[in-house]
């Protein structure tokens, strides 16, 4: 009985302590993905920013600019692209619409990203875009890989269509969750007009027509939860230019928009909480799960051992054969 | 031999398991009806 059950033992020794590294080097790379359906929003605001006047064609300061950003997974669209692509593929169909202060839209910005999703990594297919025009992003664009590593990446920055390193800077802690931060610096960059203008007649190539061209530089910052590559909190110092053409009236440059772009409080709060659950659920894949399997095999493989060495003990009792008493003859 | 056989089914269970949940992965789900937004939302 006792050599059955350190038998019995044994295989479940071994199942547990099999699980463990297969849970972290083979399951985990291959479970852990971003889900194709995905939908987030986020709002983002720039407060006492400076905006053009497109009436006036003057930059005046303004209480508030408002920026609403949406990613929306297209499911059908990665479903396409896998076919082809041979790997689980993520699309996502996002906007990035500013609002004035008056409530007016300031511009109006779409973009397609396509991704691995599992390292993140760009996916190049037909429908990659930015406002209308097809790019060929490298780097990661919103998200950062499960495990962030302490280095840095490269990042695609959408309005100058370039990509660049976002620096890691250090360890921090956000609101009690412990965060690597990155940042990336654009230079003065001229970059194209968007499709969208926020007066109604204007186009970019009415405005390209005047000889004025738009330049843009931006100090990007993210605070990244390492273990799900979600970013808990991100801001920009963000300023953009008119330069040069007939369009100013003789002036060299007038300020577009400049301002510190922040999340807004209410989704700092409800992305921290998001990134929270989600890390606890790659930790348990990464860490909670492989320790505690090796640990209960280490286990179940003493007990294992010990009931076998107690059944093969030379001082216990053996069984005694009973012999039949033998005839006596008189 | 028993104490191996024994090893080779734990070890073989195992594999068995992860290749079924890896290879079942998880569901693609459907594209979200909500738009992308050009209103500020109230509330995330």
């Amino acid at each position: 009985m006792r050599r059955k059950a350190s038998l019995i033992l044994l295989a479940l020794a071994v199942f547990f302590a099999a699980l463990s590294p297969l849970m972290r080097w083979y399951a985990f790379p291959r479970l852990a993905k971003i889900p194709a359906d995905q939908y987030q929003d986020m709002v983002l605001e720039a407060k006492d920013a400076t905006l053009l006047d497109y009436g006036t064609m003057k930059a005046k300061k303004v209480d508030k600019v408002t920026i609403v950003q949406t990613l929306k997974g297209n499911v059908e669209a990665s479903e396409k692209i896998e076919k082809t692509a041979g790997r689980d593929v993520v699309v996502w169909d996002g906007l990035s619409y500013v609002q004035g202060p008056d409530g007016k839209m300031v511009s109006k910005f779409p973009e397609r990203y396509i991704f691995d999703a599992h390292t993140q990594e760009p996916v190049h297919a037909t429908g990659e875009m930015v406002d209308g025009n097809p790019v060929k992003r490298e780097g990661i664009e919103f998200k950062w890989p499960f495990l962030t590593e302490k280095r840095d990446y490269e990042y695609f920055d959408a309005q100058a269509r370039i990509t660049a390193p976002i620096h890691y800077e250090g360890e921090r802690d956000f609101r009690g969750v412990n965060v690597y931060y990155f940042e990336q610096t654009i230079p003065w960059t001229k970059v194209p007009f968007p499709k969208i203008m926020p007066v109604e007649g204007i186009t970019p190539e009415s405005v390209a027509k005047t000889g004025t061209t738009r330049w843009y530089t931006t100090v990007r910052r993210f605070w990244v939860e390492p273990t799900t590559g979600a970013p808990v909190y991100g801001e920009e110092i963000h300023k953009e230019e008119l330069r040069g053409g007939t369009l100013l009236g003789g002036r060299e440059k007038v300020t577009a928009f400049a301002g510190h772009v922040k999340m807004r409080e209410d989704y700092i709060r409800s992305t921290v909480d998001l990134v929270k659950s989600q890390r606890l659920l790659v930790l348990l894949m990464t860490s909670y799960l492989p320790w505690g399997f090796l640990i209960l095999g280490a286990g179940l493989l003493s007990l294992s051992l010990y009931l076998e060495a107690r059944s093969r003990r030379p001082g216990d009792p053996t069984p005694t054969e009973t012999r039949e008493p033998e005839p006596v003859s008189a | 031999m028993r104490a191996l056989i024994a090893a080779a089914t734990g070890l073989a269970v195992a594999l068995a398991l992860v290749l079924t949940i890896t290879a079942m992965g998880s569901p693609a789900g459907k594209t979200s009806p909500k738009p992308l937004l050009t209103t500020v939302p109230s509330h995330p």
